[in-house]
C-alpha cells in the first residue's frame, strides 16, 4: 500500500480523539542546530477544518487493526473498516516533511492495540525515540499512552514526548465494562497516577531526566452512554484533583459506520459538547465547582452558558458593584472574563469605573447590564424574575416542539 | 527602561535628524525605523514639544502625503517661548509600554508615528490611562498592538514552505506571504528557530527575506506571487486535510471564523475546502467516515474475545470493595504492608493523596515523620505491620487539589470488615492507634474521643491498644511548640507499644 493510502486511512480513523492542543511544552529551538523544530510554549493551530477544528499535529494511528472490541470505536475488531499499518520510518518522514513546510507543530501519534499493550506501546516509543535521537526533531510529541503498557515503557515515553495521555473513555466504571469490555478503569487510574507521580517527582528533582514537561491530559466521549452532564463533570473534577490533568477533553460520540447497537444511532447535539468544554474551562480557571454549576443531577442548559445559568440561579450575588467587588467575584459575572476582569480591577485604582468603560473593553453589554452596578449606573430591572431574563438573554430562541412525542422517538 | 537610545544602537544607524529644529522649522520629521522615532521623540520630548505642533513622515511615504502636504507652508504652532524652558528629564518608559510602542509601529497607519508620539507625551505628562482599554488612545494603542500580533500569528500559522527540488539548489524551501503589517523581521526570526540549518525564503510584496542556515537576509521584494515551485509533498498535506475532518460534525462558519478571507488564497488546502463542504452537506453525512475510506475493502479481526483481553493481575477482593461509595473517586484500595505475623500494628486514619497513587500506606509527609518517629522510638519499620482504618482516599476538590476529608463512621464501620481480617491474619499483640479515626474504628464506635485514652494503654479484645496522635496531626497544629510536643507524643506511645511487645507490663 503506497504512503499515501496509509495516510488516509489511519488520518481518517483518528480524527476522533479532540485534542490537539500543542502548547505547554519548554521553550526549544533549532536556530544554528542541526535537527529541525522549536516549541515556544504557546503552540499554533496551523490550519482548520470545514468541521471547525483546528489542524495542529500531525494526528494520525500507527495502525487501526486493534484487537480490542470497543464499541463506540470504529478499529474496534468487529469493525469492517479498511485497515493499514505505518512502518517506524513512514511516520517519522511524513511528521520531519509536514513540519519542514509549516503544516504541524508536531506529532500526536496513537494507535490500535495490536498483539499485546507492551508491544504497541513500545512501538510508538520507538517514533518518538527517532524523532528526538536520530533526527533531533524539537517539535511538539504527544504520545497516546497505552493504560495497560508497563510502566516502564510510559516512563520512556515520558522522556521523548512533550504531553502524553490516557483515555478514561466514558465517565463511568459500568459504561466502561459495557461498552469497552478489554479496558478497565482500575487500569487506566493506576496508569494515571503512575504518570502523575512520575511528574510529581521530575517537580521536586528538577535535575532529573525529564519528563513529559506539558503533562497529561485525557479524552471522554459523550452520548456513547446514558451519563449526564454532572457525572461527566463530576468525573473530569475527580480527574482534575487526582491526578493533575492539564486537560480533559470531550469528544461528542459521532455515529460510526456499521454501528452497533449498543450505541446510539444519533449523535448528541453539538452544542453539549460546546457547554461541556465551557463548563469545563469555569472549574479549572474561575474556581467553581460541579456542584455550583450542575446542583442536581442533569445536564447544562443549552440555551444559555454555564456561567449565565449559575448568575440567573444565583441572583443574590448581583447586581454586583464593580468598584467594590472582590476580584475573584467580577470573573463570576456573565460576559466578564478572566482577562475583562482583571482590566477593570487595576482601572478602579486608578478612577471609578463607569459603565461607558465596559462598552470599551468589549464586555457584551447585553449580557453583563442586568448583573452589574458602576459609577454611574444601576440595572434598571434588577428585580426582574430570572425566568424572564433568561428568555430575553438565550443564545437560540428555540421554537417550542409541536409533537415532542414524536421528536423524541 | 528608558527611552533613551545608546550611541550606536542596532536600530540606530539613519543619519542623525535633529527632530527639534524640522518641528520649529514646521518640517516632517522622517522616520524609517523605530528606532528612529525613539530617537526623535526623546529629543522631543527633552524640549518639551507638544504632539499637535510635530509632523511626521513614514517609510511608506517618504515625501509628503495629504495631510504634510496641506500644512508644509503653514508654521506649526509651536507654544511661544518653548525653547526658553528648561529642558525637560528625558522620559522613562516602562519595558511593558516601550514593547507596546514598537509592536504598535508594525502596525501600517499613515499616522502611526504621530500617534505614538502623543502616546509618549501623555505617559510624560502623567496620564497613566492610556495603558486602560478604556482610554479612546489606550484602545487605540492596543488595538495596534493586538493587530500585529495577530498577524504574525497568523503569519507562523498559514505561512506555506513549498520544497524545492535538491538539484535547484538553496534556498530549499520558499514561501509567498501577504501580511497586513510589517512583521516580516519578527516573522523570520520565528522561522529561522524552527528551520535549524535548513535554507529557505521568504516573499512578500514589501520585502524579502532568506535564511541561508546561518544568518538572516533581507532585501526589497523579489517575487510577486505565491512561489511557482512545483512540491509533490503537497498531495500528501491535502489527503491528510480530508481524512481528518470529520463530516459528520460539519461547521464551515467556526472555520472561516477562524482563518480571515485574505488567506485563503495562499492556502493549498483551501482549494479542496468547497468539495469538502458540498459533499458531506449534500450527503447529509451520518457517519465521520471519510467517503474513499468507506468505499475501500474491510477487514474485520478473527480473535477470540477472551484472547484479546489483555493479561491483567486479578484485582484482590480489596479492590473491588464496594461496601462504601469512598472507591469510586479514590484510585485504590490501599491495604496494609508489613511483617507477616507483626507484634505491632500501626493503624491510621485512611490512605492521603500520595498513599493513594503508589497504593501503600504512609508513603507521603506524614509516612515521611511516622518513620523518623519510628527510628527515634528505636522501631524498626520491616517488624511491624501499618495500616489504616478506610483502605480508600476519601478526598474533596479544592481547584486542582484534593483535599483531604475525614471519613464518616458509616464509611469506617463499612470497612473494618476489611480491619478485621487484617487483625485476624496478623494477630498482633498491640494495635497503635494513630489518631481518632483509628481509635474509633478499633472501639468501632463513633462516641470515644482520644483525650480519655491518651497516655494510657487498655486491653480490648485481647490486645493491648495504645492511642496517640496522628502523625498529619503533628504536621498540621500552627505552633512549633505544639508539634514538637505531639511528635514527643507519637514517639513516646511507639516506645510504649516496643516495650508491651517485649513483654513488660505498662
Amino acid at each position: 500500500m503506497e504512503l499515501i493510502d496509509k495516510l488516509e486511512i489511519l488520518a481518517d480513523a483518528a480524527k476522533y480523539d479532540a485534542s490537539c492542543a500543542s502548547s505547554g511544552a519548554p521553550k526549544r529551538s533549532s536556530e544554528g542546530k542541526d535537527g529541525i523544530g522549536a516549541t515556544n510554549g504557546m503552540g499554533i493551530c496551523h490550519s482548520y477544518t470545514p468541521d471547525g477544528r483546528c489542524v495542529s499535529l500531525l494526528k494520525i494511528l500507527l495502525t487501526n487493526f486493534c484487537i480490542y472490541d470497543c464499541q463506540y470505536c470504529v478499529n474496534r475488531r468487529t469493525s469492517n473498516v479498511p485497515r493499514a499499518r505505518f512502518t517506524v520510518e513512514e511516520v517519522v518522514k511524513l511528521t520531519v516533511d509536514f513540519y519542514l513546510r509549516n503544516y504541524i507543530d508536531g506529532l500526536f501519534l496513537s494507535s490500535g492495540i495490536i498483539q499485546s499493550a507492551d508491544y504497541t506501546m513500545e512501538q510508538l516509543v520507538a517514533i518518538a525515540r527517532e524523532l528526538r535521537e536520530v533526527h533531533q526533531f524539537r517539535g511538539y510529541i504527544h504520545l497516546k499512552t497505552i493504560p495497560d503498557a508497563d510502566p516502564a515503557l510510559i516512563d520512556a515515553a515520558g522522556r521523548y514526548a512533550d504531553r502524553l495521555s490516557v483515555n478514561i473513555e466514558l465517565p463511568t466504571q459500568d459504561s466502561v465494562q459495557r461498552l469497552a469490555p478489554e479496558k478497565n478503569v482500575h487500569t487506566i487510574k493506576l496508569a494515571m497516577g503512575n504518570i502523575r507521580l512520575k511528574l510529581d517527582e521530575k517537580e521536586a528533582e528538577p535535575k532529573a531526566p525529564k519528563f513529559a514537561p506539558a503533562g497529561q491530559s485525557t479524552q471522554m466521549i459523550v452520548g456513547a452512554d446514558a451519563s449526564d452532564d454532572q457525572r461527566i463533570l463530576t468525573t473530569a473534577e475527580t480527574l482534575y484533583g487526582s491526578y493533575k490533568l492539564k486537560r480533559v477533553y470531550y469528544s461528542a460520540f459521532s455515529p460510526i459506520p456499521q454501528s452497533p447497537k449498543s450505541v446510539p444511532l444519533a449523535p448528541p447535539p453539538m452544542l453539549r459538547e460546546h457547554r461541556l468544554y465551557q463548563a469545563d474551562f469555569l472549574l479549572r480557571g474561575y474556581g467553581f465547582q460541579v456542584n455550583e454549576l450542575l446542583p442536581q443531577s442533569g445536564n447544562l442548559a443549552l440555551d444559555i452558558d454555564p456561567k449565565l445559568a449559575w448568575a440567573l440561579a444565583n441572583r443574590e450575588h448581583f447586581p454586583m458593584d464593580l468598584n467594590r467587588a472582590e476580584p475573584a467575584m467580577i470573573t463570576r459575572i456573565p460576559g466578564i472574563g478572566l482577562r475583562n476582569a482583571k482590566r477593570i480591577v487595576e482601572l478602579r485604582r486608578m478612577r471609578q469605573v463607569r459603565y461607558a468603560d465596559l462598552a470599551r473593553l468589549k464586555c457584551s453589554m447585553k449580557k453583563i447590564a442586568p448583573f452589574i452596578v458602576t459609577a454611574d449606573y444601576r440595572p434598571p430591572r434588577d428585580t426582574t424574575p430570572s425566568e424572564a431574563l433568561r428568555r430575553s438573554m438565550a443564545d437560540v430562541q428555540q421554537q417550542m416542539p409541536l409533537w415532542p412525542e414524536l421528536q423524541a422517538a | 527602561m528608558s527611552i533613551d537610545g545608546e550611541p550606536g544602537d542596532a536600530d540606530d544607524t539613519a543619519a542623525p535628524v535633529d527632530a527639534v529644529a524640522l518641528a520649529l522649522a514646521g518640517h516632517p520629521i522622517p522616520v524609517a525605523t523605530f528606532g528612529d522615532f525613539r530617537t526623535a521623540a526623546r529629543d522631543l520630548i527633552v524640549r518639551r514639544v507638544p504632539p499637535e505642533s510635530v509632523q511626521w513622515s513614514g517609510s511608506e511615504t517618504p515625501h509628503g502625503d495629504l495631510l504634510s502636504a496641506a500644512t508644509s507652508g503653514l508654521a506649526p504652532s509651536l507654544p511661544p517661548g518653548l525653547l526658553a524652558q528648561p529642558p525637560a528629564p528625558p522620559p522613562r518608559i516602562p519595558r511593558s509600554l516601550m514593547e507596546m510602542l514598537q509592536s504598535a509601529a508594525c502596525y501600517r497607519a499613515p499616522d502611526r508615528w504621530a500617534f505614538l508620539y502623543k502616546i509618549v507625551w501623555r505617559w510624560q505628562q502623567g496620564q497613566q490611562e492610556i495603558l486602560s482599554m478604556a482610554d479612546e488612545d489606550g484602545a487605540r494603542l492596543q488595538h495596534m498592538v493586538k493587530a500585529v500580533r495577530h498577524e504574525e500569528h497568523d503569519m507562523h500559522a498559514y505561512l506555506r514552505f513549498r520544497e524545492r527540488p535538491p538539484e535547484a539548489g538553496d534556498p530549499r524551501f520558499v514561501a509567498w506571504f501577504e501580511p497586513a503589517h510589517d512583521v516580516l523581521p519578527q516573522v523570520a526570526q520565528h522561522f529561522a528557530r524552527r528551520m535549524g540549518k535548513t535554507s529557505w525564503m521568504i516573499g512578500t510584496p514589501e520585502a524579502t527575506v532568506l535564511w541561508d542556515g546561518h544568518t538572516l537576509h533581507s532585501t526589497g521584494p523579489l517575487m510577486r506571487s505565491a512561489a511557482d515551485v512545483e512540491d509533490s509533498g503537497e498531495a500528501l498535506w491535502l489527503t491528510y486535510y480530508r481524512s481528518i475532518f470529520n463530516p459528520a460534525r460539519l461547521n464551515a462558519d467556526i472555520m472561516h471564523g477562524h482563518i480571515r478571507t485574505r488567506f485563503w488564497k495562499n492556502l493549498p488546502e483551501a482549494a479542496v475546502v468547497p468539495h469538502m463542504v458540498s459533499q458531506a452537506a449534500a450527503g447529509a453525512r451520518k457517519v465521520g467516515q471519510l467517503d474513499t475510506v468507506g468505499k475501500r475493502g474491510g477487514t474485520t479481526i478473527p480473535i477470540a474475545a477472551e484472547k484479546a483481553a489483555p493479561e491483567r493481575q486479578q484485582p484482590s477482593s480489596l479492590d473491588d470493595c464496594r461496601r462504601c461509595d469512598l472507591w469510586q473517586n479514590a484510585t485504590q484500595a490501599v491495604a496494609g504492608q508489613g511483617a507477616r505475623h507483626a507484634k505491632i500494628m500501626l493503624l491510621g486514619e485512611q490512605p492521603g493523596d500520595q498513599e493513594d497513587l503508589a497504593g501503600k500506606p504512609f508513603v507521603g509527609p506524614a509516612g515521611a515523620l511516622l518513620d523518623k518517629a519510628m527510628i527515634d522510638a528505636g522501631m524498626d519499620r520491616r517488624k511491624v505491620y501499618i495500616t489504616n482504618a478506610v483502605k480508600h482516599f476519601k478526598w474533596e476538590p479544592r481547584g486542582k487539589r484534593r483535599l483531604h476529608k475525614t471519613p464518616a463512621q458509616k464509611e469506617v464501620m463499612a470497612c473494618h470488615y476489611w480491619l478485621e481480617t487484617e487483625l485476624e491474619t496478623i494477630a498482633p499483640d498491640i494495635v497503635v492507634a494513630l489518631g481518632s479515626t483509628a481509635l474509633k474504628s478499633i472501639l468501632q464506635s463513633g462516641s470515644v474521643t482520644m483525650k480519655d485514652y491518651m497516655g494510657q494503654p487498655f486491653q480490648h479484645d485481647g490486645r493491648w491498644v495504645v492511642v496517640t496522635y496522628h502523625p498529619s496531626y503533628a504536621l498540621r497544629v500552627p505552633s512549633a511548640e505544639a508539634r514538637h510536643e505531639a511528635v514527643a507524643a507519637i514517639v513516646a506511645a511507639l516506645k510504649l507499644a516496643q516495650r508491651l511487645a517485649d513483654g513488660e507490663q505498662p
